[in-house]
């Protein structure tokens, strides 16, 4: 069927749905008129990054490392988790703008859920790449 | 508790990764795909949970 297949959206909104689909997770799919999709990724990604704040999660930042101990000017795993977790788009803005999970490391880490915290906020920012990828095909008209 | 948090885990992989599922063209099979890959990440989590317990490391 003709209207079934899928279209490329004029680049005006495919630069709006990229850019939005990173700030607020699945509104990018609703700027392409995918509702359905749109309300399932809101309420899974900002879930899981809320699930991953309430369970002492920490918002992780580049840190400058050790020159006597590292190659490298950042500490690499601050690095990697940074941008695990800005993923998140708002979610991790709002939250360091709120100051939630910036309590200092050692005090962060001393609560027992630390750990899994960090992971539900690690994997909601690394879904959001992947729903930022799908808006971006959507709205190329590489998928429906 | 790890169980749980494993399991809610899978459960949220499992509904985004079968949602941007490009092969899924209905709810239908978007359901069993994302079904099958919450399955996965359970089962291959004990799996992995049940060989690594003896090594002391």
């Amino acid at each position: 069927m003709v209207f079934d297949e899928p279209r490329a959206y004029p680049g005006s909104i495919r630069t709006l749905a990229i850019a939005i689909a990173w700030l607020i997770p699945g509104a990018g799919h609703l700027v392409l008129g995918k509702r359905g999709r749109a309300l399932l990724f809101f309420v899974t990604i900002v879930g899981a990054f809320a699930l991953g704040l309430a369970l002492n999660g920490h918002l992780y930042w580049p840190t400058v490392a050790d020159p006597a101990s590292s190659y490298f000017h950042y500490d690499l795993i601050t690095v990697l988790w940074f941008f695990a977790q800005i993923g998140a788009g708002l979610c991790y803005v709002g939250s360091l703008v709120l100051g939630l999970g910036t309590s200092p490391i050692a005090q962060a880490a001393a609560a027992p859920t630390f750990e899994y915290g960090n992971t539900f906020m690690f994997l909601a920012g690394l879904l959001n790449y992947l729903v930022i990828h799908d808006a971006f095909d959507i709205a190329v008209g590489r998928k429906r | 508790m790890h169980v749980l948090m494993m399991s809610m885990y899978a459960a949220m992989a499992a509904v985004v990764l079968s949602a941007v599922d490009p092969k899924s063209e209905t709810t239908r099979q978007r359901v069993i795909h994302g079904l099958k890959i919450f399955g996965s990440f359970l089962g291959i989590g004990l799996v992995l949970s049940w060989v690594l317990f003896p090594i002391p490391w």
